[in-house]
């Protein structure tokens, strides 16, 4: 194995000639270091995964599947069966029984020699292992949403830019013909100056009542698995179902904010600034375990004047999911598998040559990032505009908790003349758990 | 001393009797029973109780002769009233009280369909215009289609069938289907209703007919398997309906009458049946999608009576009495003033040595958010116990930042 650092110049350089002369991201020519595997084995992008559970091992398996680019060495879960079968998928690609397995992150972070890793938690462990991470100078495919407070969001988008990371963000829609076909009708004027803007995402949270205390399973580290959140029994709720507990998550709209609110504002250009004004509601659930919101409609208003209203798809007159943008002209809504317009015509336009054109990924959302982590480019799903998505449903979770109209200075990131509100962009962690300081 | 403390008291009482016959309730309603196969004896008095509770209604209870009576001396005074309610499943009226009933709506009152109340007079066309939809009494294809959900799409359909079924009695979730309508605005889109019999497989003239929610009939429990209507309105020249096929009673109620959605939406169309509008707010233990919310005595819990269990709370147990205070917080603490009354309160609780550990956890987080340097000095008090000293230690991060 070479040294890591002659490595990755060696990865720069070898991007550089591919590529040719570099402009911007949206022109990358499609042969730029696509999946033909010009680097030999030992020159491939040594990955480590952390979180290993269904969407860790779902990236891991995809990014396997690249297995001319990429080399496996090393895996970390808080709970050793999940770190046992992702040992077995990475020695059944790499014909060996070499793949390390770790429980902590720290002892994974110091040990590992890697060049990049993907990582895959409950949103209330973003912020610590993220910015581990970004601080040990791994480049990071991590997922959504960024962060689980809007300092979270913002520390590790501090970390990831001062080391100089490339980091893509698991909104894979971005990569997604559909979605990046509506963000161009919309932003070069197809449907007209646009006025408003919903997004409907799923419900859910409902009906696991309070299931009894139980003995922690033998593979689970539970103390772990918690980390910065309040210390509670265990009641058979920790992989996925996480969701639905606020300690760990904002439920189904933090879920999805970086899916749909992440497309709503590439759409409207907003995907590096945020709103000014948010006020809203939600519903609780009020017996069981699980706390996050079951419904939810609020309200965002930009500088601009343009509105975006985000709800339960079943609370919106038309019950759609995904991004609907409604323009002088006409609306254009996209979701998974739906692209529809007030008028079909519309989505038979061509966009010209000299038109807004979005990112164009030869490969897919992953190999994007492989891609990037050759040529230092920024991907197509960056770190701060990951930070701008999950910061609209957070500042949307904001307004529901306190019942308040909140105005947000999206350039400060500032709360305007609200304390209280403002005590909500953090969530203080569990001693001895403490984000470093940038 | 005392003679002067007496005179006091009775000029008080004056006072007040005064005010509330000046302000009195704003509308009239009637509720027709006597006769059903349903326990109209546990449902008539409670249906009274959620009307005049909400300040709106005073409520009369007008019982016919029994089904062996003579039912020509039945001849409640309907033009009198702002809102019907019919809680009547039994023997025909005379013709002259049906002929009152019907110029009653169409000159613009107000009726409450409620539950076997759709049951009645499957004979009687001008009642049946008025229900919409109806079941039993061997109601069939030649009253009218079914109207039901298919893939939230309303259907109409005239396939031949008997008119009226429902399944076991089981908790079920209700689909708003119009949630503009003032009746249903604002209400949680989907919300788990207490155990009640799901009508299912109406059938009526359903004209000038609006579906405001639906529920589905459950097949494994001996349903249609479709969305069936459960709140509708419907219009009769100038009159207003509420249809609520929602509220079988036991004995003392039951869980379907103690539903606090039953009661809620049942005020609300109330409400507009009688005047068109609602203002009613809507509580905070209106249930949702998580779970059924039953009402003891058909009554929402006032804030003394949330704190009182939250001292006591029981994670497995009292979480709504928190969840309500929560709401209550976001709703009424809109100023400083209110948002410390609310903390002082709070406080209460955490200086409580009654109040159990879970209790001051779940106050400690929201107080960490909401509260002020009053909360300090009890906090840091708190933060001295093991169990507690997380907790503590959150809200003071949050409370003390530092710089």
């Amino acid at each position: 194995m070479i040294d890591k650092s002659t490595r990755r110049d060696f990865l720069k350089r070898s991007a550089a000639v591919a590529t040719g002369a570099m402009i911007l991201p949206q022109i990358i020519p499609s042969t730029a270091m696509g999946m033909g595997g010009k680097l030999p084995p030992s020159d491939r992008i040594v990955m480590g995964a952390i979180g290993v559970g269904s969407q860790g091992t779902g990236n891991m398996r995809t990014f396997l599947e690249h297995v001319k680019e990429v080399q496996f060495a090393a895996v970390c879960d808080v709970d050793s069966k999940h770190a046992d079968n992702a040992k077995k998928l990475v020695d059944e690609t790499n014909k060996n029984t070499d793949c390390r397995t770790y429980g902590d992150y720290r002892e994974f972070l110091e040990k590992e020699k890697l060049d990049a890793v993907c990582i895959a938690l409950p949103d209330h462990w973003h912020g610590l292992i993220y910015t581990a991470a970004a601080n040990k100078k791994l480049d990071i495919y991590g997922e959504k949403p960024l962060a689980r407070t809007i300092y979270d969001g913002r520390a590790i988008v501090s970390a990831a830019k001062k080391n100089n990371i490339v980091w893509q963000t698991g909104s894979w829609q971005r990569s997604g013909e559909n979605f990046r076909k509506a963000v161009e009708l919309v932003r070069n004027g197809r449907i007209g100056k646009i006025i408003r803007v919903e997004v409907g995402l799923p419900d859910g949270g409902r009906g696991v009542g309070t299931p009894p205390v139980m003995e922690v399973p033998a593979e689970l580290n539970w103390e772990m698995w918690l980390g910065p959140a309040p210390k509670v029994p265990f009641r058979g709720i920790s992989h996925w179902n996480w969701r639905w507990i606020l300690d760990y998550s904002g439920g189904q709209l933090t879920d999805w904010a970086g899916h749909h609110i992440d497309i709503a504002q590439w759409g409207l250009g907003m995907e590096r600034s945020g709103p000014v004004e948010i006020s809203g509601k939600g519903v609780y659930p009020r017996e069981g375990l699980y706390n996050v919101p079951v419904e939810y409609d609020f309200n965002c208003k930009y500088a601009n004047g343009i509105e975006l209203r985000v709800a339960n798809s079943s609370q919106l007159p038309k019950k759609w999911g995904g991004a609907t943008w409604f323009g002088e002209k006409g609306w254009i809504n996209v979701d998974r598998g739906r692209l529809v317009a007030s008028d079909p015509k519309i989505l038979d336009e061509v966009i010209g040559e000299n038109e807004f054109h979005t990112y164009k990924t030869p490969t897919n959302h992953w190999g994007n990032f492989l891609d990037c982590v050759k040529s230092r480019e920024e991907t197509i799903a960056p770190v701060e505009i990951a930070h701008r998505s999950i910061s609209v449903g957070l500042l949307g979770e904001i307004a529901m908790t306190t019942g308040q109209k909140i105005q947000w200075d999206p350039v400060k990131e500032e709360v305007i003349g609200n304390t209280i509100a403002s005590r909500l962009l953090t969530r203080p962690y569990r001693q001895p758990w403490n984000l470093p300081t940038i | 001393m005392r003679k002067q403390y007496l005179l006091v008291l009775v000029f008080a009482g004056l006072v007040a009797l005064f005010n509330a016959c000046k302000m009195g309730a704003e509308y009239k309603a009637l509720i027709v029973t006597g006769q059903n196969n349903h326990n109209w004896k546990a449902s008539s008095p409670i249906l009274k109780q959620v009307l005049e509770q909400t300040g709106l209604f005073s409520a009369d209870i007008a019982t016919s002769p029994d089904n062996k009576g003579d039912m020509n001396t039945f001849e409640p005074n309907f033009s009198k009233y702002d809102v019907v309610v019919i809680d009547y499943n039994g023997k025909s009226w005379s013709d002259k009280t049906k002929k009152a009933f019907v110029d009653y709506v169409s000159n613009g009152g107000g009726v409450v369909i409620y539950h076997a109340g759709d049951n009645s007079f499957p004979e009687w066309k001008e009642y049946n215009e008025i229900i919409g939809l109806g079941g039993w009494g061997n109601r069939s294809q030649k009253d009218g289609p079914y109207v039901y959900y298919t893939n939230d799409k309303m259907v109409i359909d005239t396939a031949a069938g008997r008119g009226g079924s429902h399944g076991k009695r089981q908790e079920f979730e209700i689909r708003i289907r119009n949630s503009e309508h003032p009746i249903t605005k604002g209400l949680p889109s989907r919300w788990m209703h207490g155990s009640d019999e799901c009508y299912s497989e109406l059938r009526g003239p359903a004209k000038n007919m609006e579906i405001l929610a639906t529920a589905m009939s459950q097949k494994n429990a001996g349903g249609s398997g479709r969305h069936e209507p459960m709140l509708m309105t419907i219009s009769y020249g100038k009159g207003r309906i509420f249809h609520t096929v929602l509220g079988h009673a036991d004995a003392g109620g039951g869980p379907a009458l103690e539903c606090a959605g039953f009661i809620v939406t049942f005020q609300r169309g109330a409400e507009w049946a009688a005047s068109g509008k609602v203002t009613q707010k809507i509580p905070y233990d209106f249930p949702n999608a998580a779970g059924v919310s039953l009402r003891a005595g058909f009554k929402e819990l006032t804030l003394e009576e949330d704190l009182a269990k939250i001292v006591n709370y029981d994670i497995t147990k009292s979480t709504k009495y928190f969840v309500d205070l929560q709401s209550r917080i976001r709703n009424e603490a809109t100023t400083p003033e209110a948002l410390q009354k609310f903390e002082k309160l709070m406080i209460k609780i955490l200086e409580d040595k009654a109040a159990t550990d879970d209790a001051k956890k779940l106050i400690l987080h929201e107080i960490s958010w909401m509260g002020s340097d009053l909360s300090i000095p009890v906090i840091n008090e708190l933060a001295k116990n093991p169990q507690l000293k997380d907790e503590a230690d959150f809200a003071l991060a949050r409370l003390q930042p530092a710089k």
